[in-house]
């Protein structure tokens, strides 16, 4: 097959795959890191007998074991999910400055949180989980429904997403506004991070992410075709009211299951597309893969930083994931003046 | 009792006496002069309702805090409310709600107040914000008292309320003489965040006699009186006496947090869990609510610090947070 090729296709090709297999590795190595550093020092003996002879009257251990491994995995599916998400969406509505948010997932998640704290009482992440996914799950089908259901064009989409953002953004001030407990909850989940997440809440999440990156590989070949336009898609026999359907699915799947573990975490699902795309071109099948490689990286790193020494160990990670991924944006902007999609 | 005691020697020995208006208060931005004894106060302070009520100044509106209480006062403030009706401000401050109340004195010592927030309301009324050197929420009570007892033309009685709180305190200290320089720190159990000795909290350690420990005033500042302690290291709050404050949420994460168990004040009972009420009052820690927190804190002080699990701190066996060895020895 490859003979029938062009060559520089091929070339292509084979430099894609070495991309992906290193960023594998990077992030294999930036996930020992995480369980290595941090506010507390522990030695590489210490990381090895939290796992082979785990001895829960070890600080040290225990840290290893109950804070860095849950945040750890936490940051490995939120960043990846995000990535790919980012990357769906972006090559969907042809906007280089989609996001996930934009879809009303996040702020429909908000709502979810902020309910189960105002109605039920429910302060845990464990608990609030369910409502999280549930309400990111119903904001997005509001705006798919708005934005035109399965003939959506990308720009109605992205209004009705901003439209139904700012409505939910209304309704949790005024739940906020009248509860203490629901403003506790909501000022430290907004920020976005990983400082409570619990084993017990990635056991919940994780067949949603997996779902989740499953329809998002459905959906890369299907929208490589959309990319061409709505017409040329459909003359290639591609059915576009299925393609957009099956994107979506995994959009709301990989972001509601994120903010429901990790609250909205600003900028990567924005800004990790773009880094993939400057080494994958518009390619959706690597892309998406690269971008979950990346966004995987990127949360570890950022969780990594957000609590080290220098923050005093006590940063969100999604406040180091705005601070690392703006300057990157500002930098690949002026780079390429801004990558047509 | 005491309290009569020096109420009656203060309103029957010396005869109350008109105090000279107008009255000059400085402030972080600037000097509210107020030319006449106000009778139409607004509180924007979070907890500077009680303290007015404390005075027998029953403010035309107070800005709610939380708790589900009738206009946002609380149980040990509602005596001294009695049937006034004030407005209830919730949220940011409203500049056009507060000028359409027609006040003739705006006071927010524990407000959060900006220097725009002032430059529009010190058009409206004499307005009175936090001092400097005290940041906004880093105010002493003794102070806040006597700047608002100054201000409403009170200094008798605000002196008064202070002498005799302050005379609880001494006799609380010269009571337990194992808790001067002990080690003790306030807690938010929601997030894990301990408050300096700056703060409110903090600063009603320190009159007990305790010290909070520099490891948690080295994170904080003169704006900055909570701060966060990394998961990864508890040591800052494994003190002598551990308090953790909630709104009632957070026994679930307390039960669940890594290295609690680990710390010398979980395995010697040194944890006193503060359920909703309590922990108000001592974040409120107004004349009105010290009186009702520290009847409750002594006991479970008491439990605490003599460092032994067996005797356990009721409030915290009753919350679930006291690991089950300690359980088994009752």
């Amino acid at each position: 097959m490859s003979s029938n090729l062009p060559a520089h296709i091929h070339v292509g090709a084979d430099r894609r795959l070495f991309v992906l297999l290193a960023s594998f590795a990077g992030v294999m190595l930036l996930a020992v890191l995480a369980l290595r550093l941090g506010y507390r020092p522990v030695t590489w003996g210490d990381v090895g007998r939290a796992f082979i002879a785990y001895d829960p009257t070890f600080p040290e251990q225990i840290v290893i074991r109950e804070i860095r491994l849950p945040r750890l995995i936490a940051a490995l599916l939120v960043g990846a999910g995000l990535g790919i998400a980012g990357a769906l969406i972006q090559g969907m509505t042809r906007n280089p400055l989609a996001d996930p948010g934009l879809l009303g997932v996040n702020a429909g998640a908000a709502v979810g949180v902020i309910g189960a704290s105002f109605l039920f009482g429910m302060t845990a992440p464990g608990q609030y989980v369910w409502m999280a996914l549930g309400g990111g799950a119903i904001g997005a089908v509001a705006v798919f429904a708005l934005g035109g259901g399965g003939h959506a064009s990308p720009v109605r989409l992205l209004l009705a997403g901003a439209a139904l953002t700012a409505f939910f953004l209304a309704v949790i001030r005024g739940l906020v506004l009248m509860s203490r407990q629901s403003l506790e909850t909501y000022r430290f989940w907004v920020l976005g991070g990983l400082d409570d997440v619990s084993i017990g809440a990635i056991a919940v999440l994780w067949p949603f992410f997996f779902a989740g990156a499953v329809c998002a590989l459905i959906a890369a070949t299907l929208i490589d075709a959309l990319a061409l336009g709505e017409e040329a898609a459909r003359g290639l026999g591609v059915n576009v009211a299925v393609a957009k359907l099956v994107a979506m699915l995994a959009i709301v799947q990989l972001s509601a299951s994120t903010v429901a573990l990790a609250g909205p975490v600003a900028f990567i699902g924005l800004i990790v597309p773009h880094m993939a795309r400057t080494v994958m071109r518009q390619d959706m099948l690597w892309l998406a893969p690269c971008a979950g490689l990346f966004g995987a990286g990127l949360m570890i790193l950022a969780d990594l930083v957000g609590r080290s020494a220098v923050f005093g160990g006590t940063m969100q990670a999604g406040v180091i994931s705005a601070l690392i991924g703006g300057p990157i944006l500002i930098l690949l902007v002026f780079r390429t003046g801004g990558r047509r999609l | 009792m005491l309290r009569a005691f020096f109420l009656v020697l203060v309103f029957f020995v010396r005869p109350v006496m008109a105090q000279d208006f107008p009255v000059r208060i400085a402030h972080a931005f600037g000097t509210a002069i107020i030319p006449e004894r106000p009778v139409r106060v607004v509180s924007l302070s979070f907890i500077g309702h009680d303290f007015l009520l404390a005075l027998g100044v029953r403010p035309v509106a107070l800005r709610k805090w939380y708790g589900d209480y009738p206009y946002g006062v609380w149980p040990w403030g509602q005596e001294a409310l009695g049937e006034a009706r004030p407005t209830v401000m919730q949220g940011e401050i409203d500049v056009e709600a507060i000028a359409a109340i027609k006040p003739d004195l705006i006071v927010g010592q524990w407000s959060g107040m900006t220097q725009s927030d002032y430059r529009l309301l010190s058009q409206i009324a004499p307005t009175i914000a936090h001092r400097a050197e005290w940041g906004p929420y880093g105010a002493p009570w003794q102070g806040m008292l006597r700047t608002l007892g100054a201000a409403t033309g009170r200094q008798d009685r605000a002196a008064a309320e202070i002498a005799c709180l302050e005379a609880r305190f001494a006799e609380l200290r010269a009571g337990h003489p194992d808790w001067q320089g002990a080690s003790a720190a306030m807690v938010w159990a929601g997030s894990t965040g301990a408050y300096t000795s700056r703060d409110i909290r903090g600063r009603l350690l320190r009159d007990l006699g305790f010290v909070v420990p520099a490891a948690i005033d080295a994170r904080g500042g003169v704006n900055v009186t909570y701060v966060r302690i990394p998961p990864e290291d508890l040591s800052p709050i494994d003190v002598d006496a551990l308090i953790w404050l909630d709104a009632g949420g957070a026994v679930e994460r307390l039960n669940g947090l890594p290295l609690r168990n680990t710390m010398r004040a979980y395995a010697q009972g040194r944890e006193i869990y503060s359920d909703l009420m309590l922990s108000a009052a001592l974040s409120h820690s107004s004349p009105l609510s010290l009186e009702y927190a520290l009847d409750r804190l002594e006991p479970l002080l008491e439990a605490a610090m003599d460092g032994d699990p067996a005797t356990v701190v009721a409030t915290s066996e009753q919350a679930g947070i006291l690991s089950m060895e300690a359980g088994h020895e009752q």
